[in-house]
């Protein structure tokens, strides 16, 4: 009997073909990194809402610690480069735990007989800064530069602390930074920028931005043709490659595939889905299996989040201006609370969805200030459940599967009392 | 000596109750506009005719700002939002947020929310101070600040007054420095918390009054011998070195603060508002111009630097990290800051700093240990 558990095995889901696609462009864009490095080219690593466009246009490799600490994560492999983050190199454990991976990483990488993270990560020859994400990234790749002796471009992308549009004097102290870092990264590699293939990645770019929403923008029928959690899987394409054609592929195929969900009325989903939840917040990647899981038993999609819309740099092509004005507004943490939370109230309707599913990210100061200050704009606007749970984009330490199921169980609750009250 | 003690217990009385010196502004009249740490441009507040004052929390349980700020807030930011949310700022005519931090952008929504009555005016440092743009943004942004002050104040903030307070600003960091030299020479008298008190109660009291008591304690601390301290001698680095408690451990294992790079303490006083040219100009060149600052971008070690620089000039035996809990930027530099230090042979120690709590046992086992290593 006991011999029987051990061999029956559960049917591997098969992937789609988007996600395979996925898969390959990720590994080109780490193999790019590798092969320009054994060249002796230079190769950069870049914060996740960085102005790539520019490196895209100079063919100079870029790689993103934010993605990379996260696929590492949710292999489970973040732990070791954690621990050599706040052991030898003593970094407090309060502070991101994507910064504390990296920085352990990147320590680690030094040593050319390391090979444990997957994906590995070639060493960088200089660093790309925006901080609309926060201002943590700031201070990482302070230390980033410090430790690898390699310089930084920056480009500080302020903070929207009130609800207006920023102000024509903000969005030109960023369009004058974006012009400084395309005359010295050109001086830095010494390749001359081509203004007009600067052009077509900007337009590539905002072709692959429209494709995504418009993917998006599909999950919004009822049943969703998408478990919500399938959208993680796809925010490489904007991180890594938004000014790629592969990405534009990628996306054409994803959206063949919704599509067809749609025709035949079947889902990704893998459960009835009675409910429809709006996850706020980065994924918990080494738990998200037992997220999904518990989410799936309770017939719960987490339809939409705020995360994965993020890396949509949404302007006109050829508008240095408008482009400034993106990266300054296009992070859910360049903006105030009752912008984003106001943001999410309409998603939540525009999504018909029952409840939001709150993650207070220990990592992340910000995204859990926005809870907690802007759960009410929410429930006011809405009228559904906010329910919070704890955890952590990469600490493994933070997240407990007994309360995630506890909260999940309370939310669902609230959600069937608010359901049968509307049905009679 | 007698004139000296008394001054002191006036600015110790200040300190411990600095809603006495709201109360004492308003009631002759002047209007009082909070400052939140750790640059915020009070010499606007002052040019416009009213009273600026440091919002650095206190020594409290908050019982209401966990609605609004996570358990995984610092101290400082906790305490002030709780205190906001209690009604004990209640006087003030509004409150200068600088965004230096996650903290701080998650806050200026928390306050709106939390302190409905304090109207708040939010602004932003530029932080990619290489770029030449940086000080025109930086002059339009505190343009914005200027003229919501203006607004309060009712009336006109000239250059004429913003050059006459630069002056008054400038004399008293200068002052500062000099009390900060001055108290290592009596290291019997300015004992770690009697050096904290001078310094923290600047944040509470108009600059002119300041500046003329701590010119008389100088005085007074000129008049007597020198005193040859014969225990230990630590620079501070960090945010605070609260609570008080924490540096009575200090002066009771034999330890003197001969110098400190407290952003309470004296990064407030190290950088001047350079002379010549349009005032506005002169204030955003005066944060182009900070350094070794956890809340300032540099990609050097200048901190670390200047930390090594302070212990040599002060003959200092160790450095003490005042590490604020929940202060991602401090906690960011503490490995360069105890590289740098270690490089240079110079022992460290790392203290958690969590404002609202009572000096807790660790604490004091570290500095005891500490003194028997240094």
């Amino acid at each position: 009997m006991i011999m029987a558990e051990h061999t029956v095995q559960k049917p591997k889901r098969v992937l789609p073909k988007s996600r395979i696609m996925v898969a390959e462009q990720t590994s080109q864009v780490y193999k790019d990194a590798r092969d320009a490095k054994a060249r002796g080219e230079k190769i950069g690593w870049s914060t996740a809402i960085f102005p790539q466009e520019i490196c895209e246009t100079l063919d100079i490799p870029v790689l993103y610690p934010e993605n990379n600490a996260a696929s590492v994560s949710a292999k489970h492999l973040g732990d070791e480069l954690i621990q050599h983050a706040e052991g030898p190199m003593r970094f407090p454990m309060n502070i991101c735990s994507y910064a504390r991976l990296n920085l352990g990483l990147a320590d680690k990488i030094q040593d050319p007989t390391y090979n444990t993270a997957d994906p590995l990560m070639s060493s960088p020859d200089f660093l790309l800064l925006a901080n609309n994400s926060c201002t943590q990234l700031m201070k990482w790749y302070e230390n980033l530069s410090r430790n690898l002796n390699v310089p930084i471009f920056f480009v500080d992308c302020l903070f929207n602390y009130y609800e207006e549009k920023p102000a024509e004097y903000k969005v030109k102290y960023i369009r004058k930074q974006i012009e400084g870092y395309i005359a010295a990264i050109e001086n830095f590699s010494g390749k001359k920028f081509n203004w007009d293939k600067f052009l077509e990645v900007q337009k590539r770019s905002q072709i692959n931005s429209k494709l995504f929403d418009e993917i998006i923008r599909l999950n919004a029928r009822t049943p969703a043709p998408l478990s919500g959690f399938d959208f993680f899987n796809y925010m490489s394409c904007l991180v890594l490659c938004r000014g790629k054609e592969s990405t534009t592929e990628i996306f054409k195929q994803l959206k063949e595939e919704v599509e067809e969900h749609i025709a035949n009325s079947t889902s990704s989903f893998p459960a009835e889905e009675e409910f429809r939840v709006h996850w706020e917040g980065i994924a918990c990647w080494p738990n998200l299996g037992h997220n999904l899981k518990i989410l799936k038993n309770y017939g719960v999609n987490a339809v939409i989040n705020g995360y994965v819309t993020a890396w949509n740099v949404v302007y006109e092509p050829g508008n240095l201006d408008s482009m400034a004005y993106a990266y300054a507004t296009s992070s859910t943490n360049s903006l105030s609370t009752p912008s984003i939370m106001n943001m999410r109230a309409d998603t939540i309707q525009n999504y018909n969805c029952d409840g939001m599913l709150c993650h207070v990210n220990r990592s992340c100061k910000l995204m859990t200030f926005h809870i907690f200050v802007g759960r009410n704009i929410v429930e006011e606007k809405t009228g559904v459940p906010c329910v919070n749970f704890d955890g952590d984009q990469s600490d493994t330490r933070v997240y407990s599967e007994a309360q995630f199921e506890t909260r999940v169980q309370g939310l669902v609750e609230i959600m069937k009392q608010n359901k049968e009250a509307r049905n009679g | 000596m007698a004139n000296l003690i008394s001054l002191l217990n006036k600015l110790d009385a200040i300190v411990a109750k600095p809603k006495a010196m709201l109360d004492k502004y308003l009631g002759e009249g002047k209007r009082v506009v909070g400052c939140f740490p750790i640059y915020t441009p009070a010499e606007l507040v002052h040019a416009a005719g009213m009273v600026p004052m440091g919002l650095w929390g206190g020594q409290i349980t908050p019982s209401l700002a966990g609605q609004y700020a996570p358990i995984f807030t610092c101290s400082i930011m906790r305490s002030c939002l709780d205190l906001g949310m209690l009604g004990k700022y209640e006087g003030l005519s509004a409150a200068i947020m600088p965004m230096l931090c996650d903290t701080f952008r998650g806050m200026s929504a928390a306050w709106r929310v939390g302190v409905k009555n304090i109207p708040l005016i939010s602004f932003i440092h530029p932080q990619n101070r290489a770029d030449a743009a940086s000080k025109e943004f930086l002059i339009a942004e505190y343009g914005e600040v200027k003229k919501k002050l203006e607004a309060i104040a009712g009336c006109e903030i000239t250059a004429g007054a913003l050059a006459a307070i630069f002056k008054i600003y400038n004399a008293h960091n200068v002052v500062m420095r000099e009390f900060a030299e001055v108290a290592n020479d009596h290291l019997d008298v300015i004992t770690p918390s009697v050096r904290h008190i001078v310094m923290k109660s600047s944040h509470f009291m108009e600059k002119t009054e300041h500046t003329a008591i701590v010119e008389k304690i100088i005085d007074a601390l000129n008049k007597l011998p020198v005193h040859h301290w014969k225990g230990k001698r630590v620079i501070l680095t960090g945010i605070t070195a609260e609570p008080g408690d924490l540096l009575e451990i200090f002066t009771e294992n034999k330890i003197a603060v001969v110098g400190d790079d407290l952003a309470q303490e004296s990064r407030q006083f190290r950088t001047d508002i350079p002379e010549g040219g349009n005032p506005m100009e002169r204030l955003a060149q005066q944060w182009l111009d900070r350094k070794a600052c956890s809340v300032v971008h540099e990609i050097s070690s200048s901190r670390g630097e200047l930390i090594v620089d302070l212990v040599k000039k002060n003959n200092a035996d160790g450095v003490a990290v005042c590490l604020m809990k929940f202060c991602d930027v401090e906690e960011y530099e503490y490995p360069m800051i105890a590289k740098k230090s270690e490089d240079a042979g110079i022992p460290t120690l790392c203290l958690d700093i969590d404002q609202s709590t009572r000096i807790d046992e660790q604490s004091r086992t570290k500095i005891q240990s500490f003194a028997d290593m240094i």
